[in-house]
């Protein structure tokens, strides 16, 4: 690498304080280990990447905007490359859109399409990594259904109940699940009933739930702790139900608080770790690098973005301070025109929607879609069992300790 | 050239003569002739009258996977090529070696396909003086050239007969409704009473419906028969096309007093989602027109990897010897000719042509007086490559204002209108106004709204008045916010006093968002004033 010649400056917007410091964290050591090899490697043309962590502490409009606009103007940042930030709807696209940087990030937001989609000139620095909020909804509804259709559950009715947090992402979650519902076959008896959240108190809605009597209860919000008490509670007194709890119970702070409580409970991720080759070196060049104690599959994802952004600088012949538009456009275009295959799955920009096209609910292809992960947790002190969707599954489903009384009909076909 | 040829079938044979034991101008004319034979495009063998191999050209010998050897005899080399499998015969392989060697010496020609693919023309004729001379000659492109323009000729032959078939029909069937049409308008011409006029114009009307119909079937027929229709298959719910179905058929039942019932499948099928659709309404056509009394029931049955979809009617049945015809073009049975609602004979010949296209088996069980069961029966599909409507992203199917009515109140026209055009692209109710007055009576007209967005500066009141006037109106402390395009501190600060939070304009849409977000769902986190 030349020592003479400057380092690019890349921006990372993370929650380092706050309640998502444990997966800010991992953002951090995701993007420090990808600029790590990549600057190893030679850097993008023989220059270095530097990065610049801003702490996004609650991830509200303010904190976020007020972090893009300290990258920007105090650090030029040549693109800004993130995990998730929940909150800022987007108030953070206007700065950047306004320095005609480069922002990659994974906030899950069906928001994105609208923004860029209004405005395509101005936003064509905004990508979205994943895909959005809203495909949690009918991808969800096709696993129940494939659950039901291949004998692998029998459920004791069509009734779908449905808790929301009062998060966008979780409302938007929630209703994109009632709206699918109908087509494959089930009836929505509850809800989506928004919960004020953060909450740990869930037991009035548990009992209006087992009111309904539903063959499933979906609940949209998404912290760990907050629903490592729902489960608790929903197990004081089970209902005959599958249970399905939104991202937060991936994490191990679920499982912590909910202990057996968890066993049985299924979770989805638009965005996670695969458990095939690639994966698998991944998580272990991770965990070598940062202790047995990191959590890959959080990590993965600044670190997938960063890669991602490098190859696409690199084709477009180097990267874009703030300012420079028209190098940035040719960053834009690259981004937009590679398929690339990351340690979770193909991210593929939609040409109109900036954002990753999600399998197998858009695409049937898995090799143009990045994968919708359904997990179970069928040990709490063990990893999650991966479920759904093939090829990339590697565990079965089982049926839940709390409903003994039907047992799978025979096994999964497909 | 004959004294050649009987020089070489004979005795020494090319071999030896070409190795020097004729005399030399024998040799000079076989040595050219040999190279002549050699150099021909085509496989050559000659036997001699004993049924021994005299000679073979090189490309004779290397169209067989075996070793043909000068001198071998000819009932060998049938029985090995027999049991080479290299070619496919006509017949077993025992008859058609002894077919071979008793026409041995005679004219024959037959083409044989090998098991690479080629086409191979074999004809044999004999020698004066016994004996006989194969050639061997790759058609293959002549046999493809031949079938192509065959099935082009076959192609074109079926379109040509489909028109004929067309006009035919269509002079057959439409004659009768344009004669009732035109002795219609030449009454109601003259028809002074208007309650018969209107009559008359109703008749029209469904003389014009029929052959509409009428029309569209042909069509569809035509462009069946001229392979115009191609399928494009994938995987579907069901219970899509039984909702299209229901809302297509629920009025027609109704009016025939029929009870017409879709129990809605779960599960996903596999086949081409338009073609199921119109054999399925076909199907529902049908019952609905044959049934007087009763009901049309349209239901599944799992058949293992299949789906057996049917749909039972209570109509008067099909007689056992017209269940086969009924699927034929312009097929009517005799008591449907005779009664004035029949059809056109043309829905379950299509339904006949898509299910073939598709692939798909069709059956009809009945019971004459009982009623039918007319059924198709479709593959099951993979679910998860199910295309429902959620391809379709939008935030105004499930965004997370999507359905919520909010009301607007803005004096400029441009601003109202492009502020409208936003909210509804979120999924949002809008309903709007220009000044307090419009705005109390929309509240006072029932519309219930979840928000209010007020301008500030509106041109007699400020936005402050009017959702005063409107929580009054509403009877409720209605969330509400105020846009102001003026930043002057005395003014933000009296809209904070109202305890009502603020956006400058020109309004950023993500901060819009955020404070509707608050005010409909987390109320905790207004902190007044933003921006």
């Amino acid at each position: 690498m030349a020592a003479d010649l400057p380092p690019v400056p890349i921006g990372s917007m993370i929650p380092l304080t706050g309640p998502s410091a444990a997966d800010g964290a991992e953002f951090r050591k995701g993007m420090i280990l990808a600029v790590e090899e990549l600057n190893a490697r030679g850097g993008l043309l023989g220059r270095r990447f530097e990065p610049i962590f801003a702490d996004t502490c609650r991830q509200t409009a303010e904190e976020v905007v007020a972090a893009a606009r300290w990258l920007i103007e105090k650090h030029k940042v040549h693109a800004i490359v993130n995990g998730y930030n929940i909150g800022p709807q987007n108030s953070e696209y206007e700065p950047i859109a306004d320095a005609g940087i480069i922002y990659v990030h994974a906030n899950t937001l069906l928001q994105h399409h609208d923004t860029v989609m209004s405005d395509p000139e101005r936003y064509f620095g905004c990508f979205m990594a994943d895909p959005a909020d809203y495909w949690y909804g009918p991808g969800f509804i096709k696993f129940i259904s494939w659950l039901r259709d291949t004998g692998q559950w029998t459920p004791s009715s069509d009734r779908l109940a449905i808790i929301s947090g009062s998060k966008p992402y979780s409302i938007v979650i929630a209703q994109s699940m009632a709206a699918a519902a109908a087509d494959y076959g089930w009836r929505l008896c509850f809800g989506p009933k928004i919960v004020q959240t953060p909450t740990n108190q869930w037991r009035e809605v548990i009992e209006e739930v087992r009111a309904a009597q539903p063959a499933v209860v979906a609940n949209t919000h998404f912290y760990a702790g907050d629903l490592a008490y729902f489960q608790r509670q929903f197990m004081e007194k089970p209902i005959d139900c599958i249970v399905y709890l939104q991202y937060g119970a991936m994490h191990r702070t679920f499982t912590d608080i909910a202990q057996e409580s968890s066993v049985g409970v299924i979770v989805s991720s638009v965005i996670g770790l695969l458990r095939d080759e690639m994966g698998k070196r991944f998580e272990a060049r991770y965990n070598a690098r940062f202790g047995e104690g990191s959590t890959a599959t959080i990590g993965c994802q600044s670190y997938s973005n960063m890669h991602h952004y490098a190859v696409a600088a690199a084709m477009a012949g180097g990267s874009g301070a703030p300012g420079d538009f028209e190098q940035n456009r040719k960053v834009a275009f690259a981004l937009k025109g590679m398929i690339y295959r990351s340690v979770h799955g193909t991210i593929r920009y939609h040409p109109d929607w900036q954002a990753a096209v999600p399998y197998p609910v858009v695409t049937h292809d898995p090799s143009l879609g990045m994968p919708h992960i359904f997990y179970q947790i069928q040990d709490h002190r063990k990893p999650l069992s991966m479920i759904a969707p093939e090829p990339y599954n590697t565990e079965r489903f089982v049926l839940p300790p709390w409903m003994g009384g039907r047992r799978a009909a025979k096994p999964a076909a497909g | 050239m004959r004294s050649v040829w009987a020089t070489t079938s004979q005795r020494p044979g090319v071999a030896e003569a070409a190795l020097g034991r004729t005399e030399p101008s024998d040799a000079a004319a076989l040595a050219a002739l040999r190279a002549g034979i050699e150099a021909v495009p085509a496989g050559i063998a000659i036997w001699a009258a004993d049924g021994a191999l005299s000679y073979a050209n090189l490309r004779f010998r290397q169209i067989f996977e075996f070793p043909v050897v000068i001198g071998a005899s000819f009932e060998n080399f049938v029985g090995e090529l027999a049991r080479s499998r290299e070619w496919l015969l006509p017949s077993s392989a025992e008859e058609w070696e002894r077919s071979e060697r008793a026409g041995f010496g005679r004219d024959r020609e037959s083409d044989y396909v090998l098991a690479d693919g080629r086409v191979l023309n074999l004809s044999q004729a004999p020698l004066e003086g016994g004996g006989m001379v194969q050639t061997l000659t790759d058609v293959t492109s002549v046999k493809r050239n031949e079938r192509a323009l065959r099935e082009a000729k076959e192609v074109a032959e079926a379109t040509d007969e489909a028109k004929s078939r067309f006009l035919r029909a269509a002079n057959h069937d439409l004659r009768q409704p344009l004669a009732s049409l035109k002795i219609l308008i030449y009454n109601c011409m003259r028809e002074p009473d208007e309650a018969h006029r209107a009559d008359m114009l109703h008749a029209m009307s469904v003389a014009a419906l029929i052959m509409e119909d009428l029309l569209g079937a042909l069509l569809q027929i035509g462009q069946l028969d001229a392979g115009r229709i191609q399928p494009r298959v994938t995987s579907f719910q069901l219970s899509q096309i039984f909702e299209r179905l229901d809302i297509q058929f629920r009025h027609q039942a109704q009016e025939k007093g029929l009870k017409l019932k879709f129990v809605t499948p779960r599960g996903t099928v596999a086949t081409d989602r338009a073609l199921l659709e119109r054999i399925l309404s076909n199907f529902v056509a049908n019952a609905i027109r044959f049934t007087e009394v009763g009901a049309v029931l349209v239901g599944c049955r799992k058949e293992g990897r299949l789906l057996r979809i049917e749909v039972v009617d209570t109509g008067r049945g099909v007689r056992e010897e017209d269940r086969e015809r009924v699927f034929e073009e312009f097929y009517r049975a005799a008591e449907a000719r005779r009664g004035q609602k029949s059809g056109l004979g043309l829905g379950l010949n299509i339904v006949k042509r898509l299910a073939d296209l598709l692939e798909l088996p069709v059956r009809l069980r009945s019971r004459v007086g009982r009623g039918s069961i007319f059924s198709v029966t479709v593959p099951l599909g993979n679910i998860w490559h199910s295309e429902g409507g959620e391809t379709e992203i939008s935030e105004m199917v499930a965004g997370e204002f999507a359905g919520t009515p909010v009301l607007l109140v803005e004096d400029d026209d441009i601003l109202r209108r492009s502020m409208t055009q936003l909210l509804q692209r979120w999924g949002i109710e809008v309903h709007a106004a220009a000044d307090e007055a419009e705005a109390v009576r929309l509240a006072q007209s029932g519309v219930s709204v979840s928000l209010i967005v007020a301008d500030y500066n509106l041109k007699s009141r400020t936005g402050i008045d009017v959702v005063r006037a409107l929580r009054q109106e509403f009877g409720v402390a209605t969330p509400a916010m105020i846009v102001t395009a003026d930043a002057e501190p005395r003014v933000l600060e009296s809209i904070r006093e109202e305890g009502l939070p603020v956006l400058i304009k020109p309004v950023s849409p993500p901060r819009l968002r955020v404070l509707m977000h608050n005010l409909l769902f987390e109320p905790g986190l207004i902190s007044g004033s933003r921006q």
